[in-house]
């Protein structure tokens, strides 16, 4: 009961909000301060989304509030128009996901014009988890989050800049480009290494990077782990490093059940997520196929 | 320290109870040969009868006894190795558990980086309002009047204050102290671990209980299940080792957590005090527009 009165409410603001800009754009309308209508039906149309927003018809709310940023962008207040763009996209993604990249685009749009490049990282963080989740397009939201992980570099943050190359290297690495997803896991780690906090996190990285390295080529992961292991003495002692070794030298003698014991035992103590079974089973086939070719 | 100190116990505890499941074989083995010294070398004789498929001399009696002992040895040969089978298992589970706490840490710790790094963009950009307000004021000051104009012209120009050089520097150095401690802390628990009792006598009770049983003239199956109790054992002692290790590598984690947390405390208390400044100055210069 009550969000329908508030929905009635709200369209006719809209409606109100509408009359004042079309007579703000008259003759006489721009002649007696036509700035202040257009300000006050910015105003109406925000009203008007937030009530909309209550009665949760989401849509609704999105198309009120972009037309509260465009009216902005006429009058020239870039800030209020992207505030008002982002509030558009957050309505629109409980609706409909494709509305809500255009309006968070054009919002990043503004603010990379205005050089808040921190601001556009974060809403090309939210588009790319639209990609991820709703839209389910795994390639753009890369394109998506390494835009967000150049523009963070950019302003010296370093580590959100990271936070966005790992998702980067993830999905990567889940497509087979390894190459990538190696370098990506490298770079992060090596920087790890050298904090005394991120230290602890910097054997994750490498034994990602070298099952990627294992991957492609057997002999690959073999180097790369050896430099490793010069690059961070710690990461020698790793029950990870014990377990790539492990897998190399059964994959050395063709040994499915010995790749497949080595990781059921390291599954006892550390559950193995999703992306590292993936990759544990893609390592595996190369294994078996390599079997049956001397076969 | 604490912890390790509880882990040692706990190992001593595991081999006091080993050693005791032991003995207590050990007085089983020897009950035949405490009540019939005869009986023993007759034991012998019988199994090996029994397996060639020969004849006893043994009473009926003394058979059933054995057999009976043979029974209740067999049963706490089972139980031992029950417990000790239980005994690496909860070591696996909390190997596991330790890892995942590690796990957590470094996730947190990732996450307090970006917090800092935040909190210092923030305090960055405040300063930067704080000299924009500055301009804006002059700016009102020569609007409001011809005398604030001159006054204006006399007053030093405000200077673009230097952005404090974030004391990343500092936030190191805070933090190898830390590593120092730490790294004389672990030496002393090395040195602590090497003159313990009850770490010594572990190596000679682990060795004790096997040799004990390898003297005990009898059943193959009570050889082997001796042998499977040592890789127990073994197997005990490396998990306790590995918790050990990851036990300190979280403590480290920890402490370096609560300093990174300290230094960022500092930062917050000081943006506070930046932010209601500034908060203070954009209301005066509110009020001051309203009136032009």
């Amino acid at each position: 009961m009550d969000n329908s009165g508030k929905e009635k409410e709200a369209m006719a603001l809209m409606a109100e909000a509408e009359k004042k800009v079309k007579s703000s754009q008259s003759f006489f309308g721009s002649l007696f301060g036509g700035s202040s209508k257009q300000e006050e039906a910015c105003d109406m149309y925000a009203r008007a989304a937030n009530m909309f927003k209550m009665a949760k018809n989401w849509s609704a709310a999105g198309n009120a509030f972009s037309q509260a940023a465009l009216l902005h962008l006429q009058m020239q207040s870039k800030h209020d128009a992207a505030t008002n763009f982002i509030d558009a996209g957050n309505a629109f993604k409980k609706a409909d996901p494709q509305e809500a990249i255009n309006c968070l685009n054009r919002a990043i749009e503004i603010y990379t014009d205005m050089g808040r490049f921190t601001i556009a990282a974060k809403h090309h963080i939210t588009i790319a988890e639209v990609y991820e989740t709703e839209l389910v397009d795994i390639d753009k939201a890369i394109a998506h989050y390494e835009q967000a992980a150049d523009y963070y570099k950019g302003e010296e943050s370093t580590s959100s800049a990271n936070k966005c190359l790992l998702k980067v290297a993830t999905y990567a690495a889940q497509l087979e480009k390894y190459q990538k997803a190696i370098e990506i896991y490298e770079q992060v780690g090596t920087n790890a290494m050298d904090s005394p906090l991120l230290k602890y996190s910097a054997k994750d990285y490498f034994f990602k990077a070298a099952l990627c390295h294992f991957c492609v080529d057997m002999l690959n992961a073999k180097l790369a782990l050896q430099k490793y292991e010069d690059m961070f003495p710690a990461f020698s002692d790793s029950r990870e490093c014990k377990l790539l070794k492990k897998l190399l030298d059964a994959s050395e003698e063709q040994n499915i059940d010995a790749y497949t014991d080595a990781v059921k035992e390291y599954d006892t103590i550390s559950r193995l997520d999703q992306w590292l079974t993936t990759m544990l089973l893609r390592i595996k086939k190369t294994i078996q196929e390599d079997e049956s070719d001397l076969r | 320290m604490r912890s390790d100190r509880k882990l040692i116990q706990k190992r001593s505890q595991l081999t006091a109870q080993a050693k005791t499941a032991a003995s207590v074989l050990g007085k089983r083995m020897a009950y035949p040969k405490s009540h019939n010294p005869f009986a023993d070398d007759d034991e012998e004789e019988t199994t090996a009868s029994r397996s060639r498929g020969g004849f006893n001399f043994d009473d009926d009696p003394a058979e059933s006894r054995m057999t009976e002992a043979e029974r209740r040895q067999r049963h706490l040969q089972q139980e031992v190795m029950r417990t000790a089978q239980s005994a690496v298992d909860s070591s696996n589970r909390s190997l596991g558990l330790i890892y995942e706490s590690e796990k957590v840490g470094t996730e947190t710790a990732e996450e307090l980086m970006r917090q800092g790094e935040a909190l210092k963009r923030t305090e960055r950009m405040v300063d930067n309002m704080e000299q924009d307000m500055r301009t804006s004021q002059r700016h009102i000051n020569s609007i409001k009047s011809v005398w604030g104009g001159l006054v204006n012209y006399f007053k030093a120009k405000p200077e673009p204050a230097k952005p404090p050089q974030r004391d990343q520097p500092t936030g190191y150095q805070a933090n190898s102290k830390l590593q120092d401690a730490l790294s004389e802390s672990k030496q002393q628990e090395d040195r602590y671990e090497a003159s313990h009792p009850n770490l010594r006598k572990l190596d000679t009770s682990g060795f004790g209980a096997s040799a004990a049983s390898n003297d005990t003239p009898s059943n193959q199956n009570g050889y082997s299940k001796n042998r499977h109790l040592q890789a127990a054992h073994e197997k005990l002692d490396d998990n306790l080792d590995e918790m050990c290790s990851g036990l300190s590598r979280l403590k480290n984690l920890g402490l370096g957590l609560q300093s990174e947390i300290d230094d960022q405390d500092v930062s917050l208390d000081s943006l506070l005090n930046k932010v209601d400044n500034m908060d203070g100055r954009i209301s005066s210069t509110n009020r001051q527009l309203k009136k032009l």
